[in-house]
């Protein structure tokens, strides 16, 4: 079953249901929390609350609104940007972060553990964009970023991270669409 | 974007608090897709949202682009997480489906957020149930202003249970009260949950102790009902929690013979 047919067990209480759909966004999950959040106890602290609401709010689930698995992403992505976001705040590790990005450490993770089919096509995509819309996508999704801290960041006007946001999602789109 | 049209809705400008309502605010959609709007420009783009349907529809398509990043990110979570959460599921009850019929009954609040949970403490819970479902339960069930500090509250129920040796216990007496926690030794860190114990008599309070070996007891404040107390600065020598019930603001020590009381053993204390 995927993630779209599990969701509604999973709302009803099941807890079977839930297993195994644990096992079919743990590994998402995981990943993205943790490609933004870096740090491997804060990732664990915050799979662990988003799958909890997850089981605790899954009757809110709307399909209408799209895919099971978007919405659960969505819902660990938003925690995990939240997080990193206060945690900048709090300690001004902005400047350090701001040196790091010269070179995105998108791969540092992803070669941890053997490469699946999907990562591979989507990286070899992202490595068609251009470098500013790159950076664009991955400093706001892989890093937390606001598109204003992006457009500071990369000494761009707001207007132009915003098309450079869009145009390299949307090759991406092009290119995995091809792809697939 | 900031041309201004020729036509007659692109010579419309509207300052709502000083920001430009408009055709700008689909320009949004992207960052938005990417969480990459500070939370004043998300409400406003989510606000714009529920009244564009063709924005939803971009919104909806560009999250299956998102989707895909984050599958590029995918890595194999450590095992042990996998134990932990399962756990913990078993022990947290769902919020209720909605609609709920009580908000309706209270005339028009819209359920969306402020969705009564159920607060099942089943005799049979698993000892975790009476802190996780506890706490857990408050996160969404209130209003949206109270919404991040009952956040906190969770995450830091969530940080004990992260714990590699975070331990969970519990005790009922007969007629229901009950007291539980999760606690790890080695951060020092605990939650407490009260259950049942009702409400003090007039004038008095529940008052939450902490008793240890060859010293006082030391108070750990005043309980509000259900609401777990979460403390960070337990040490070897805590020996059990108790609960008495204490003058209005309570006592410097305690003055009544404990409510409750819950031994620390079994959780790594009071050697």
């Amino acid at each position: 079953m995927d993630a779209d047919a599990l969701l509604p067990l999973v709302a009803r209480g099941d807890q079977k249901a839930f297993e195994e759909l644990y096992g079919l966004v743990s590994g998402p999950v995981y990943g993205l929390v943790r490609r933004v959040l870096r740090d491997p106890a804060q990732s664990e602290e915050v799979v662990q609350e988003v799958l909890l609401e997850l089981w605790r709010t899954a009757a809110r689930y709307d399909p209408a609104r799209g895919s099971a698995l978007s919405w659960i992403l969505t819902l660990a992505h938003r925690r995990a940007v939240d997080r990193v976001r206060s945690a900048r705040a709090a300690s001004d590790r902005e400047q350090r972060a701001a040196q790091r990005a010269e070179a995105p450490a998108f791969d540092q993770v992803a070669e941890e553990v053997e490469g699946s089919l999907e990562r591979e096509w989507v990286r070899r995509c992202l490595e068609r964009l251009t470098d500013l819309q790159h950076q664009a996508v991955t400093l706001a999704y892989y890093d937390g970023y606001t598109y204003r801290e992006v457009a500071r960041r990369l000494s761009v006007p707001l207007g132009t991270v915003k098309t450079r946001m869009r145009d390299g999602l949307l090759r991406l789109r092009d290119c995995l669409g091809a792809a697939a | 974007m900031r041309q201004t049209g020729t036509g007659p809705l692109g010579r419309i400008r509207l300052y709502v608090g000083g920001l430009r309502i408009g055709r700008t605010v689909h320009s949004l959609a992207v960052p938005y897709a990417l969480d990459a709007l500070d939370p004043q420009e998300t409400r406003r783009f989510e606000r714009h949202l529920e009244g564009c349907p063709r924005c939803t529809d971009e919104v909806r398509a560009l999250a299956a682009d998102t989707v895909r990043l984050a599958h590029a990110a995918s890595v194999p979570a450590p095992p042990d997480l996998r134990d932990r959460i399962l756990t913990a599921v078993r022990a947290t009850e769902q919020e209720a489906p909605e609609p709920v019929p009580v908000v309706r009954e209270r005339g028009g609040a819209p359920a969306r957020g402020r969705a009564p949970v159920l607060v099942a403490l089943a005799a049979s819970a698993a000892v975790l149930a009476l802190v996780a479902v506890g706490v857990l339960v408050l996160a969404l069930g209130r209003a949206d202003d109270r919404l991040g500090e009952e956040r906190a509250a969770t995450r830091e129920i969530a940080h004990v249970l992260a714990a590699p040796d975070a331990r969970a216990a519990a005790t009922r007496d007969a007629d229901g009260r009950g007291l539980g926690v999760v606690a790890s030794r080695a951060r020092g860190q605990a939650v407490v949950a009260p259950s049942r114990l009702g409400s003090p008599p007039d004038g008095r309070d529940h008052q939450l102790w902490v008793m240890r070996a060859g010293a006082a007891p030391r108070s750990l404040g005043l309980l509000d009902g259900e609401t777990p107390v979460v403390t960070d600065d337990l040490n070897g020598k805590a020996s059990s929690l108790a609960v008495t019930v204490e003058p209005d603001g309570g006592s410097v020590r305690p003055t009544t013979a404990p409510v409750v009381q819950l031994t620390l053993k079994s959780v790594g204390f009071g050697e």
